[in-house]
């Protein structure tokens, strides 16, 4: 299934609300989340991570992964939460609004 | 794009870029190795599941080119959008935005067209090679050079690669429908290869030009060229008659070269300068000396070899090697305008810090206004960066519409300047926007966006979120700090307007005690013009008098001609000569300490014509001639100085050589009358009879082979409309009943003459009044707004005062006493400010003091009014508020 643009932001965003964590790792808990639903793709990852980090809502840091590897880690900063809390309550409104759209005969 | 952005990504390309890339890679293989150890985990071998990883991640490359497009995207993204929201919030409030935009331009425009003419005469090198090195040798950094002395000096000093001398020459072109007088200089062989500049055509002079006959070469300007050989290039080889003589044009110099750069700047041709027999002359000082600097020697070493040098000639000649400067080039160049251009340059500059103060006091208030928008982005989840950022580019889009605004007014500006500016301004033709003046507009406007723009954005960025975000929420308390920094932007606004007008004031006291000088003659109705008999017929000796005589005869019986006569140097407008004399009687002055005075040479009713009242004696008169005893006229100064309480007719004295007296009789003391300068102190001057003295009548020099006429119109049968500038034609149709080939130069009234000598002053006198009439008008709008804001925001604590028994007068009184109290801190600022400032522009003040106390006072005086009006008018509204409504609102 292909993703709306804000759909990953959101995604990622309620990935990381978790902790930090390294770009396979997102990609494997936004999978998981959705119970395998998105299948994000570096493609689409990491440009819309580095976007996400210009834009002040994540913050990165190098560390070791689990397997004694360096990567890279991302957290939501205070303006990523404050930005998950906002599009979480848009989302909301969205999917309420197109559910009672639907279903109106 | 806006500036800002631009120079951020600059920056984050020049600093992060290499950065930004390697940490991508690292990500991205740390991101396959831990994909590839998943497939490991899950039972792969280690190559297989490299290679998987490989291809599930799809081509790496492009994965970094959409990550490079996401971070460029945004940042260009988000710069685009503050550029539109900051165009649409200035665009909601065009009051606010033409308001500071307008400020903006005033200050950028003021400093761009004064920065234009500081590049042109002052930053910008002169056009010759390497004009660093080149020095000019002269007396007292002024006063010409014996030809013996240079002669001496170039043969003995090893300080300098080169070293040449120049002469003013000039010199008349018959043909053509009038003749004409060229000026021009005469120049030793080394002058122009030391110059360092080619000729467009032909050649320069060769040493051999300066022996006797091969010094009849020209060679042409590029104005010259184009104007009167149509840009000929077959004009080199070609002879044309100068003085009635033949002169080869040997070559045409480029464009952009002018010479000499100071003195005789209008020179148009040059003629090679031969000396041989003038090898021993060491009295006639008429040479200006140029040289260039030897390769490493600095200029101290050339002075003090320049020094050793002219103490040991001075001890073989007595009284001629004294007190010769070496003086770079270029500070001969600007150096007497320096000065007038700094002070005019730091008043601009004191303009455009009163423009950002008053931009920035205007931002404060509308980012007080726009609390609640802040605190509801901020609210969404903006960061503050991100809201300094924004405010940022609001300031900035203000500035740069300012500086393009102010670069139209800098045009404009530009074109006053060099059409009011005095004629004297070296360099002044080459003033204009180029490039340079570009970047420095381009420089102050990006500065004083951020300038006015940081400490509003700093201040608006940190609201009170729950305080803004509550309706009405207005404690008394509000606002504390951004009150104190709008009393201090106040506050420094009225300072910089302080000294501003002091300045001009001190201006304008200096131009009136100008305009009270007594000149000593009345240049009303007088009109003046140069003939010159170079190579007619009438410079033969004992013709030349008789066809002066016989001019001014005809002259004076023209119509609307009250009088006329003739001089040889014009006051004011002309050459100035001194002549070392000696009073009978005295003791003989040892060399060098010989007394001198102006030499003026004159025909009979010129102290009639230009009405210099005869204090004693008489005038010069027509039998004052050839075989008359031979007579003087000398000023009140010199009658007072060298015969106090005495009486000095009938007294002698002698010019040149006293060893050999010709004596002349003291026969009438005229008035002082302004000589050279408008401004300078009397000193002493002769006005000897032109039918004596037989330098002028027989001389062969083209020095005495010009007179300038003075000729009174007659204004009493008209009474009124009179111009003397309407007798020009009649008078050159006169020269030229007598001979069609005299060349007519230098037609002015002598009120022309007056206002060009004082031409500077009141040229700087009125760029500083236009400054400070910009600086009051932007103070004035400033205290305006600062007491309307005040009083509007404190609409519930007046209302609730006047609830409580405070009366209009009371309320009125608060307002305006608030106001002043800002006024008097910033004039005490000022005037402070103002003591320590204002002695830089000294040199430029006339017979008023730097400190003068009634400037002082006055421009004191005059703010406190001001402040007065533009603070009554808000104070006026506050008294007209409604308690009751006041109090319902809060």
């Amino acid at each position: 299934m292909n993703l709306l643009q804000g759909t990953l932001d959101l995604l990622i965003l309620k990935s990381l609300s978790l902790g930090e964590m390294h770009g396979l790792g997102i990609a494997r808990r936004v999978e998981q989340i959705t119970q395998g639903a998105f299948l994000v793709k570096p493609g689409s990852l990491f440009p819309a991570l580095h976007r996400m980090e210009e834009a002040g809502w994540l913050v990165s840091s190098w560390g070791e992964s689990e397997n004694n590897r360096r990567a890279k880690y991302y957290r939501l900063s205070a303006a990523g939460r404050r930005q998950l809390r906002a599009e979480s309550r848009t989302w909301d409104r969205i999917s309420v609004a197109i559910a009672t759209a639907l279903q109106a005969t | 794009m806006s500036v800002l952005s631009r120079t951020s990504s600059l920056v984050r390309n020049l600093l992060r870029r290499k950065h930004v890339e390697a940490d991508l890679d690292e990500e991205l293989r740390g991101y396959v190795a831990l994909l590839a150890q998943e497939k490991i985990r899950d039972g792969m071998n280690a190559d297989d599941a490299r290679r998987a990883a490989l291809i599930e991640a799809g081509g790496m490359e492009r994965v970094k080119d959409d990550v490079r497009d996401a971070r460029a995207g945004l940042l260009l993204e988000t710069t685009a959008q503050d550029v539109r929201y900051g165009l649409r919030m200035l665009a909601r409030s065009p009051g606010f935005t033409t308001a500071a935009v307008l400020a903006l331009a005033l200050g950028i425009g003021a400093n761009s067209a004064l920065f234009s003419v500081v590049d042109a005469v002052l930053l910008r090198p002169l056009a010759y090679r390497d004009p660093g090195r080149l020095v000019v040798l002269l007396h007292n950094g002024r006063n010409p050079v014996a030809p013996a002395n240079f002669l001496d000096w170039r043969a003995q000093a090893h300080a300098f690669e080169r070293m040449g001398a120049a002469e003013a020459w000039s010199a008349n072109v018959v043909g053509g429908d009038r003749p004409e007088q060229l000026r021009g200089l005469r120049l030793t062989s080394d002058v122009l290869p030391l110059l360092g500049v080619q000729p467009l055509l032909g050649r320069t002079f060769l040493p051999r030009d300066e022996e006797a006959g091969h010094d009849h070469e020209i060679i042409l300007s590029y104005g010259l060229w184009r104007r009167s050989f149509g840009a000929d290039p077959s004009v080199v080889g070609r002879m044309i008659a100068l003085d009635g003589e033949p002169y080869a044009v040997i070559g045409v110099m480029p464009k952009e070269f002018q010479f000499a750069p100071f003195w005789a700047t209008h020179a148009e041709l040059w003629a090679p300068l031969p000396l041989a027999d003038r090898a021993t002359d060491r009295g006639d000082n008429t040479l200006r000396v140029f040289a260039r600097l030897a390769p490493g020697v600095t200029l101290a070493q050339a002075r003090a070899e320049i020094a050793t040098i002219t103490a040991r000639l001075e001890r073989e000649f007595p009284g001629t090697n004294g007190g010769v400067t070496v003086t770079p080039l270029k500070d001969k160049v600007v150096g007497d305008v320096r000065p007038t251009l700094l002070v005019l340059l730091g008043a601009a500059g004191f303009v455009l810090l009163i423009a950002c103060a008053n931009v920035a006091h205007m931002l404060l208030a509308r980012s007080a206004a726009r609390q609640k928008e802040v605190a509801v982005r901020t609210a969404l989840g903006a960061s503050r960066s991100r809201m300094i950022r924004q405010f940022l580019t609001e300031s900035l889009i203000l500035a740069l519409a300012g500086g393009v605004a102010g670069l139209a007014l800098a045009a404009i500006a530009l074109h006053a300047l060099v059409a009011l500016g005095p004629g004297n301004i070296p360099r002044v033709n080459t003033v204009g926007l180029d490039s340079n003046v570009l970047a420095f507009m381009m420089l102050v406007s990006l500065l004083t966006g951020i300038g006015f723009g940081l400490a509003p954005a700093l201040q608006a960025s940190a609201p009170d979120l729950t305080g803004a975000l509550k309706d009405g929420a207005r404690g008394p308390s509000d606002g504390v700090h951004r009150n104190r920094m709008r009393s201090v932007l106040m506050t420094s606004e009225f300072a910089l307007a302080v000294v501003l007008l002091i300045g001009a004031g001190l201006m304008i006291r200096s131009v009136l005690a100008m305009q009270r000088v007594d000149p000593g003659f009345n240049p009303e109705n007088l009109l003046t013009m140069t003939v010159s008999v170079t190579g007619s017929a009438e410079a033969e000796p004992h013709h030349r008098a008789i066809f002066f005589q016989q001019l001014l005869h005809k002259v004076q019986s023209l119509p609307g001609v009250q009088s006329a006569s003739a001089i040889n140097h014009l006051p004011l407008a002309g050459d100035l000569w001194g002549y070392h004399f000696h009073v009978e009687g005295r003791p003989i002055p040892r060399p060098g300490e010989a007394p001198d005075a102006t030499y003026r040479v004159v025909f009979p009713g010129y102290f009639r014509t230009m009405r210099i009242p005869i204090l004693r004696g008489r005038g010069i008169t027509e039998q004052d001639n050839r075989n008359a005893p031979a007579v003087v006229v000398i000023n009140q100064w010199m009658a007072d100085r060298w015969w106090p309480g005495e009486d000095p007719i009938g007294k002698r004295i002698t010019l040149g050589d006293p060893e050999h007296p010709v004596w002349l009789t003291v026969a009438g003391v005229s008035k002082n009358d302004v000589q050279h300068d408008w401004v300078a102190p009397p000193s002493e001057e002769i006005f000897l009879p032109y039918l004596q003295t037989a330098e002028y009548m027989d001389g062969s020099s083209s020095h005495v082979s010009y007179m300038t006429l003075v000729v009174r119109a007659d204004c009493a049968p008209s009474g009124h409309a009179c111009d003397p500038a309407a007798l020009a034609p009649a008078i050159r149709g006169a020269v030229w009943s007598f001979d069609r080939s005299l060349p007519v130069s230098d037609v002015q009234t002598m009120e022309q003459a007056v206002a060009r000598s004082t031409a500077e002053p009141r040229f700087t006198l009125l760029v500083l009044a236009a400054f400070a009439g910009v600086a009051l008008f932007l103070a004035a709008v400033g205290i305006y707004g600062v007491m309307s804001y005040s009083v509007s925001r404190r609409t519930h604590e007046i209302g609730l005062r006047m609830a409580l028994g405070a009366d209009r007068g009371d309320v009125l009184r608060r307002v305006v006493g608030q106001a002043m109290m800002l006024t008097l801190m910033g004039s005490a600022v000022g005037l402070a400010g103002a003591l320590l400032l204002t002695r830089l522009m000294s040199g430029l003040l006339y017979r008023v003091h730097s400190t003068d106390p009634l400037t002082f006072v006055a421009v004191a005086f005059l703010l406190a009014c001001v402040a007065l009006v533009a603070s009554y008018v808000p104070a006026r509204r506050a008294t007209r508020i409604d308690p009751v409504e006041a109090l319902r609102q809060a």
